[in-house]
């Protein structure tokens, strides 16, 4: 590995199996769902592990159960997490060959690693669910367990952002020396992990405020319960503040002729831009007053505004990539129609 | 050679895949889908019998496909993808193109797997009476269909690889979903899955399950289920083994890497185990021998490594039969790289036109695109391991070889390029066949 030229390969002869629109709006529309499940898989495990550590300090009974139910909701969504990501994958595969696969194999061993890494994650966090209460006695090995849990579920994105990343940039391949150079050698990369890590506590956040306020229709909640609904938009509105700064970083670590793209060189990604804003400070002042006078009206609009703002981000962070790629698509398309001669079966003599 | 390569040189690529596959075979047949059809029964059978503690056995070992499918099984089922886009990304990326569509309902049908699976689990102590629990069974019976569904589709694709039909002249999605093999290998593949699942979880319960009340009925359960499968198998077995094509067919035995007498004796005594075990629990489940349950566990392990090993073997030299072979080369490919070079056609190759002076580094790239994906130059393999096969092999040997390797090892593709690259090759083989180590 290492030093390529501008090593694009060619398409593959046969052809993209459907219409290009309605793939790409597939491949933006499964993401969203994957990368919700991951949000909700990896704050509930951190969120799990962090109670659980002020439960054991302080001793209360409370926190403990808190870190319990989080638990429970973190091995759940990882099973459907895990199967929600392999739509994009199939698609981002198919109509981003040239680069996607390439990107990959440069982290090649990575990428495989990622197999044993979530299988052992999803492993401990089982074990970590279903010995909450046989193993009261022995609680450091318990959140032992868990915290492992945590630091593979916090390491593993950073592979698959280095594999998103630097499909953009063919140019920096033949300068590319494995995975953890990779971190370093392209830009936008940590950038993309704290945006990512800070939406995944808020919609983490944002969840249980919608998981508890619908289970309250039903019944009252318990103590507990209540405690995680409140925290929930607590958590929710104060990284989604924050949110504001690091989504600008994403931004800025954007190449400049791409990021002026969405400050007025484009029509639509700034209007893009501009609408993911104005519902970003929409969110935090509906959740704000939520967290002052619970309302269900409020339930309905914050979870209107909720979904649009994933919407309008999954839909960015496919222009970006289109924008980066589109000269280099130019130069080596993709193969659009059936050419018989170019997949002619082996002659045998 | 378009993308960049990536070497286990002492493992070997093609076993990376191998090993991923097997595990993933054993789990998504033997748990997903033998052992959940195994539970619903037993979960059925509990409601006629209103029988309380097989009910929460059937509970208990749901459990147990949960973590199982959804850690190792998911994680291998993505990993053989994962693998085979590492290791063989010219094959894996084609078939995608030709397969999408098939590989999107394959995607909605195992959500619905996975999300089926998830209500069956934990609504088993919530929907527990009278209608709430017949919608339970429901589910469960749901989630048997599924799991098989998700089979039904995946069948279609591989079966593909080894016998595509008249895909290779139409280029039709259809011909190449419903080729010569897809339904004796989809109906071997189903009944296989239930005795290997019996296989599997016999041991288990015959080691901590220690009340008859239960232990009787799930073992009945399990023989009813064994008397249909057994034969079954075998019979579709027989009809998959006609299907494949000639060729293919006389690579079974080589395969194994097993003298011919050793594969037909130990398949005949895992065969005659089998049967004894089958009728052992079918007369006397309550004398079942832990050794017997633990001999047929292993040996359902050793078939399915064998069956996988064999099922990826019989293609050579091809990935997808008729049309590429296992390095990537198609014929279209192998006629512009005989005429330009191989080297001149592959995106990644920093040597584009071999010369006397970097004529052992060309090699070693050629190596890399065309050879790695079935050899290493080293490694435990000592068959595939080319240091160990060409030990002693003068240059003009391992010269006036290549050209011809296709005819004398009929599991090797032709070799493409030109004679430079060939003259290359052979310098570099040639030189790490006597490098001291
Ligand atoms: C499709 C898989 C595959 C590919 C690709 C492949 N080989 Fe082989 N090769 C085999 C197998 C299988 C054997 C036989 C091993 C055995 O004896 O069991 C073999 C055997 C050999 C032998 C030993 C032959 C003998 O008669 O002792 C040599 C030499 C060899 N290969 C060289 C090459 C070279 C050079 C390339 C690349 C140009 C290559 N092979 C590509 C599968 C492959
Ligand atoms: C095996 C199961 C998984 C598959 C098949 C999968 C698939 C994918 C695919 C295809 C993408 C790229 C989509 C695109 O660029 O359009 C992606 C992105 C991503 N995935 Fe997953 N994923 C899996 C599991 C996970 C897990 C468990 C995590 C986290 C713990 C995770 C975190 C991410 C992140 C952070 C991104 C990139 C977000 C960004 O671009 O900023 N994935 N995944």
């Amino acid at each position: 590995m290492g030093v390529l030229q501008l090593s694009i390969p060619p398409d593959f002869p046969l052809p993209i199996p459907g219409n290009l629109t309605l793939l790409q709006f597939l491949i933006v529309l499964t993401f969203v769902l994957h990368i919700i499940f991951v949000n909700f898989t990896l704050s509930f495990a951190t969120g799990a592990v962090i109670l659980e550590a002020s439960a054991m300090k302080t001793h209360s009974r409370r926190l403990d159960d808190m870190a319990r139910i989080c638990s429970l909701h973190a091995s759940i969504h990882k099973s459907i997490a895990v199967v929600l990501g392999v739509a994009p994958l199939l698609i981002i595969s198919v109509i981003y060959t040239q680069y996607f696969y390439t990107s990959t194999l440069l982290i090649g061993k990575a990428w495989l690693s990622l197999i044993i890494l979530l299988i052992t994650a999803f492993l401990l966090l089982y074990v970590y669910k279903f010995s909450w209460e046989k193993w009261e006695n022995k609680k450091g090995l318990h959140f032992l367990v868990g915290f492992a849990a945590m630091l593979i579920l916090l390491f593993v994105p950073l592979i698959f952002i280095v594999n998103v990343v630097s499909m953009l940039y063919p140019e920096k391949w033949s300068g590319a020396n494995g995975f953890f150079h990779s971190l370093l050698h392209y830009p936008q990369i940590w950038q993309r992990y704290a945006h990512f890590i800070l939406a995944s506590l808020a919609t983490g956040g944002f969840y249980m405020y919608l998981y508890f306020s619908v289970k309250q229709r039903k019944q009252t909640l318990s103590d507990v319960e209540q405690s995680l609904k409140l925290g929930g938009v607590k958590v929710a509105f104060w990284i989604t503040l924050l949110q504001l700064v690091f989504g600008s970083l994403l931004l800025i670590s954007f190449d400049r002729n791409i990021m002026l793209l969405f400050m007025g060189d484009d029509a639509l990604l700034t209007a893009l831009l501009l609408l993911s804003v104005f519902l970003t400070i929409l969110l935090c002042a509906l959740l704000y007053v939520v967290s002052k006078n619970d309302r269900p009206s409020m339930f309905y609009a914050s979870l209107l505004c909720f979904v649009l703002i994933v919407g309008v981000m999954g839909w960015m962070r496919h222009e970006v990539r289109e924008s980066y790629l589109k000269p280099y698509i130019n130069e080596y398309p993709r193969t659009i129609e059936m050419k018989k001669e170019n997949i002619k079966p082996v002659n045998k003599q | 050679m378009n993308f960049p390569t990536v070497e286990f040189p002492w493992f070997g690529n093609g076993n990376i895949v191998a090993i991923i596959a097997i595990i993933h075979v054993l789990i998504s047949h033997g748990v997903a889908i033998g052992a959940t059809a195994l539970v619903v029964s037993s979960e059925y059978y509990a409601i006629v019998t209103k029988n309380e503690k097989l009910d929460q056995l059937a509970k208990q070992l749901t459990k147990w496909i949960l973590i199982i499918t959804t850690t190792v099984g998911a994680m291998t089922g993505v990993g053989i993808w994962f693998s085979t886009t590492v290791i063989q990304p010219d094959s894996i990326g084609s078939l995608l193109r030709i397969f999408f569509w098939a590989w999107v309902a394959e995607w909605v049908v195992f959500v619905l797997e996975v999300v089926f699976l998830l209500i069956y689990y934990y609504t088993w102590e919530t929907w527990k009476e009278g209608k709430a629990k017949r919608k339970h069974l429901n589910v469960g019976i749901m989630l048997a269909v599924f799991s098989w569904l998700t089979m039904s589709i995946i069948t279609g694709i591989l079966a593909a690889k080894l016998t595509p039909g008249r895909w290779v002249e139409t280029l039709s999605f259809w011909n190449a979903f419903f080729n010569p093999t897809y339904l004796p290998s989809l109906g071997f593949r189903t009944f296989l899955s239930i005795m290997l699942a019996i296989a599997l979880f016999t041991i288990f319960v015959r080691l901590f399950v220690k009340d008859e009340e239960v232990r009787m009925p799930l073992l009945r359960i399990f023989s009813i289920w064994g008397a249909i499968s057994l034969p079954a198998t075998v019979v579709l077995g027989i009809w998959y083994l006609q299907s494949i094509p000639d060729q293919a067919a006389k690579l079974i035995v080589w395969s194994t890497g097993l003298p011919e007498k050793t594969f037909d004796v130990l398949n005949m005594i895992a065969f005659a185990l089998i049967i004894v075990f089958l009728f052992w629990l079918a007369i006397r489940p309550k004398k079942l021998p832990i050794f017997l349950s633990l001999a047929v566990f292993m040996s359902a392990i050793g078939f399915i490594g064998e069956f996988e090993v064999v099922r990826e073997s019989i293609r050579k030299p091809y990935i997808i039969y008729n049309y590429m072979y296992v390095n990537g080369i198609t014929a279209v490919k192998a006629e512009e790289m005989n005429r330009d070079g191989y080297l001149a056609h592959s995106t990644v190759a920093k040597i584009k036109k071999v010369t006397e002076k970097n004529k052992v580094e060309a090699g070693r790239e050629i190596y890399q695109g065309q050879c790695l994906a079935c050899h290493t130059i080293d490694g435990w393999r000592s068959k595939r391991a080319l240091a160990n096969r060409l030990k002693g092999w003068p240059q003009q040997s391992i010269e006036s070889f290549i050209p011809t390797m296709h005819q004398v090892r009929p599991m090797m593709p032709p070799f493409v390029g030109t004679k430079e690259e060939v003259e290359a090759l052979a310098a570099y083989l040639y030189k790490v066949a006597n490098e001291e180590k």
